[in-house]
């Protein structure tokens, strides 16, 4: 395309700029009440839902049974200042995402909308991980506890000792509890991989896009 | 949100309407796209508006807003299939001065521009709008330099596309 094909395109498009259907004021009335489905929106609703999630299973794994239970390995008190730390970083967490979702304006420049829509959604993507790591401890913390408290494994353990498997034992025992650890932490990752791939592909595609003219 | 404000939003969106239009044009293929697209920019425009105090020229920052939406915010895939429906898409070329060597033209370089990337459109949208460089630079976020050294690489895909 040389010169003069632009300016021939550029005269063009701007002559028919006039020809478009025009729409009435009644029927932008109508279009200002209607919902929006802009990404913002849907990774909004998204985010609400992954921390109503993670807020209710943090509550429903600290029942009594499992309190009593804390009691009785003795850990009581430093599973609560845990778990304290644990709500106030939750806040942080909510505080932040509030933040940086309303520092979301449409009129910044297409960079920094970009930027800022991949902020709201990093702090919520730390959450999980965040989340996902302190069930890990626990599971470990748990596994810890069983066989230094849990009286059927505590026998069984040292059957295996005075049979000379010792080591075996323990190779065992760390696997499997390595692999159901990474299998959770798996799916989970898939789970988030497929949603929000879905949702930021084109983002995405767009924000590699711009941030490649500014190399 | 009052209803003073209502009405002075809508009275400004249907005069400089055409802007939307223009940005749906290129960005969706198709009359319910062009529709879904204009209906979510609205939206858009309304929410920021209560920010827009006047200090620059409402289609100025309609711009902006509007671009953002087609770009960042709208989730439907704005990227047009590779073959565009030539009937579909309307060239607007008055009756007096018709020319069919210049229709056909004209029709090749709308195809190649529907062929670039939301980025690349957004750009040749702004230029075709006769924007100037430092005010691409600031809606899209990059250096002007850039923008400028972007703009002519476009300008050779256009060629190259229209030449192959």
């Amino acid at each position: 395309m040389n010169m003069e094909e632009l300016d021939l395109l550029k005269k063009d498009w701007q002559k028919s700029g006039d020809s478009f259907e025009q729409i009435s004021e009644a029927e932008i009335y109508k279009m200002l009440h209607a919902k929006s489905s802009s990404i913002v929106k849907w990774i909004l609703i998204v985010s609400i839902l992954e921390f109503l999630f993670w807020s209710v299973i943090t509550v429903l794994l600290n029942d009594d049974k499992y309190q009593n239970q804390l009691h009785k390995y003795g850990i009581e008190d430093f599973m609560f200042v845990v778990n304290s730390i644990n709500y106030l970083i939750i806040i942080v967490f909510i505080y932040v995402f509030y933040k940086n979702y309303r520092n979301i304006s449409t009129t910044d420049s297409t960079h920094q909308l970009m930027k800022n829509i991949l902020k709201t959604r990093r702090t919520v993507r730390n959450y999980i991980w965040y989340n996902l790591a302190m069930i890990t401890l626990s599971i470990i913390i748990s596994i810890v506890m069983l066989f230094s408290h849990n009286a059927e494994l505590i026998s069984l353990m040292e059957n295996a000792i005075s049979k000379g498997h010792k080591m075996l034992f323990i190779i065992i025992s760390v696997s499997v509890s390595a692999v159901f650890i990474m299998i959770i932490i798996g799916l989970f990752w898939l789970f988030y991989k497929l949603l929000y791939g879905i949702l930021l592909k084109k983002l995405y595609v767009n924000y590699t896009e711009l941030k490649k003219i500014d190399l | 949100m009052n209803d003073d404000l209502e009405q002075s939003f809508v009275q400004q969106l249907k005069t400089n309407q055409n802007i939307i239009h223009k940005i749906c044009r290129l960005y969706t293929n198709g009359d319910d796209a062009h529709k879904d697209l204009f209906q979510e920019i609205t939206i858009q425009l309304w929410k920021a508006f209560p920010k827009f105090r006047g200090d620059s020229k409402f289609s100025t920052w309609a711009y902006r807003v509007a671009l953002n939406t087609a770009i960042t915010l709208y989730r439907k895939s704005t990227r047009t299939v590779k073959t565009v429906d030539y009937e579909k898409q309307q060239f607007f070329i008055s009756q007096e001065d018709y020319n069919f060597e210049e229709e056909e033209r004209l029709k090749l370089m709308y195809q190649a521009v529907y062929q670039l990337n939301d980025i690349e459109k957004a750009l040749v949208f702004m230029y075709l709008e006769d924007k100037d460089y430092s005010e691409i630079s600031e809606t899209l976020g990059i250096s002007e330099v850039n923008a400028r050294v972007k703009m002519n690489r476009i300008k050779g895909k256009l060629k190259k596309n229209l030449n192959p």
